[in-house]
């Protein structure tokens, strides 16, 4: 159960035509460091234009450029992300940010948890996890570039993390996934079924330990960059029977989730989260998640 | 601190909220400092490291060091273009100079917008009458350095 074909196929049987999709580069203003800046008209000069993007605050398409847009002064100065588009939705979800426990359950390289501290003004604080030591360099750097100042790094499993014996008010979970063919040519060479349903057993174990160090009024924003239902819709639907979970309402770019996958009819409310086909972005999912009787 | 006093300004920092994890030392927030165990990799605000006996100052206290009292060279936009790239600074790309000009004495590097670029130690006098080709600061160390960490 693998080949271009053979995802294709499902791809389809879901309602979506297959179309090779080249993502528009874009980048992610930040806003603490980058006000009364003048960031467009510096990155003008410089060679580099800008278009908004129309479903994000901060976001914006580099629409030409002379220079590279991860080697700039106004880059290295932590103005500015580079982050592509649907990647920047999940962080903008939560209800409120500022003075809050956040929890980034799997954050290197850490582009969403720069966003994260942000949209914070550097006020509460911000727990983010990675399992992987090789990947704690990069995100580090991050932080420090953007001079981020409210976040703790530790290399620890997600699925540990009840371990840091903390409550959060909020939880990015963005999941470690299948990812998808988009920028990468041999993807479909690669991944095979098998892949996608250990991802999704792995999905579900970060959201089982996620939802037990939720606090009462909690949220938890999931995201993957995964096309397969097993790992977004099919692991939301089991999210609402096994973890006394809700899916909230989200009002972000996208299509609603798919309620029946292959057949199998899910929970209605897996309509509420979104869906991204690949186009001028990536392929993505995300879902705005919380406990029962909180919403 | 120390490397504070190297360029010409004066930081007063809480002891109680630095925290120095082998080497590396960090400037922890009052939530952080409640919930940081001993085993993180990265906290609060990065300060610099300590490495053979010499500190190395992150990005993060320089621009701190930046924003009050120091010895500070503003160049201009070519000239800030090359020392991100690693070079030296010519006496003819500076537009403006404060505390101390002395051979010898460390300063900040700041663009026309006041940004810190990284710093660097001052190789003739800026008071002398020098040639405007000559390098009059040479760069220690410079934000290009994210760059080159990633290789």
């Amino acid at each position: 159960m693998s080949g271009k074909e053979f995802f294709i196929n499902r791809y389809e049987q879901l309602g979506w035509k297959f179309v090779e999709a080249t993502p528009r580069q874009a980048i992610r203003i930040n806003l603490i460091n980058a006000k009364g800046k003048n960031l467009e008209e510096r990155l003008l000069n410089a060679g580099v234009s800008l278009e908004k993007i129309p479903f994000l605050e901060s976001g914006y398409w580099v629409s030409e450029s002379r220079v590279s847009v991860g080697a700039t002064a106004e880059y290295l100065l932590g103005l500015y992300s580079i982050q592509e588009a649907a990647a920047q939705i999940p962080a903008t979800l939560f209800t409120s940010l500022k003075g809050k426990k956040v929890l980034d359950a799997c954050a290197a390289p850490g582009g969403k948890t720069v966003q994260l501290a942000d949209l914070m003004g550097n006020s509460g604080l911000i727990v983010a996890l990675d399992v992987s030591k090789k990947r704690l360099a990069p995100l580090a750097n991050h932080l420090e570039r953007c001079h981020v100042s409210n976040t703790i790094v530790y290399q620890l499993d997600a699925r540990q993390a009840s371990k840091l014996k903390i409550k959060f008010d909020r939880i990015l979970v963005d999941a470690p996934c299948s990812g998808n063919f988009v920028g990468d040519k041999n993807w479909f060479r690669r991944r095979t079924m098998a892949d996608v349903e250990r991802n999704a057993r792995l999905q579900r174990e970060i959201l089982a330990e996620a939802a037990a160090c939720l606090s009462e009024d909690g949220e938890i924003v999931y995201s993957t960059c995964s096309l397969e239902p097993e790992e977004n819709e099919v692991n939301m639907d089991w999210a609402v029977r096994h973890l006394h979970l809700q899916i909230e309402e989200i009002n972000c770019h996208g299509q609603e989730g798919l309620t029946t996958i292959f057949g199998k009819k899910l929970d209605g409310s897996v309509a509420r989260c979104r869906r991204i086909w690949p186009g001028e972005t990536q392929g993505f999912f995300v879902c705005k998640l919380k406990q029962v009787g909180k919403r | 601190m120390k490397f504070a006093l190297q360029v010409g300004a004066q930081l007063a920092l809480n002891a109680d909220f630095v925290v120095n994890k082998a080497g590396r030392y960090f400037l922890l927030n009052e939530a952080l400092c409640k919930v940081a165990r001993q085993d993180f990799y990265y906290a609060g605000t990065y300060l610099g490291k300590v490495k053979n006996g010499k500190f190395f100052p992150s990005f993060n206290l320089l621009a701190m060091l930046a924003k009050g009292d120091a010895n500070k060279v503003i160049i201009d936009g070519q000239a800030a273009w090359l020392f991100i790239c690693g070079r030296d600074i010519f006496r003819r790309s500076i537009i403006a100079m404060y505390g101390s000009r002395k051979k010898g004495a460390h300063t900040l590097v700041l663009n026309e917008f006041g940004e810190c670029l990284g710093f660097g130690k001052i190789v003739c006098s800026l008071d002398e009458k020098v040639r405007g080709d000559e390098v009059a600061v040479k760069n220690i160390l410079d934000v290009g350095d994210f760059l080159r960490r990633e290789i």
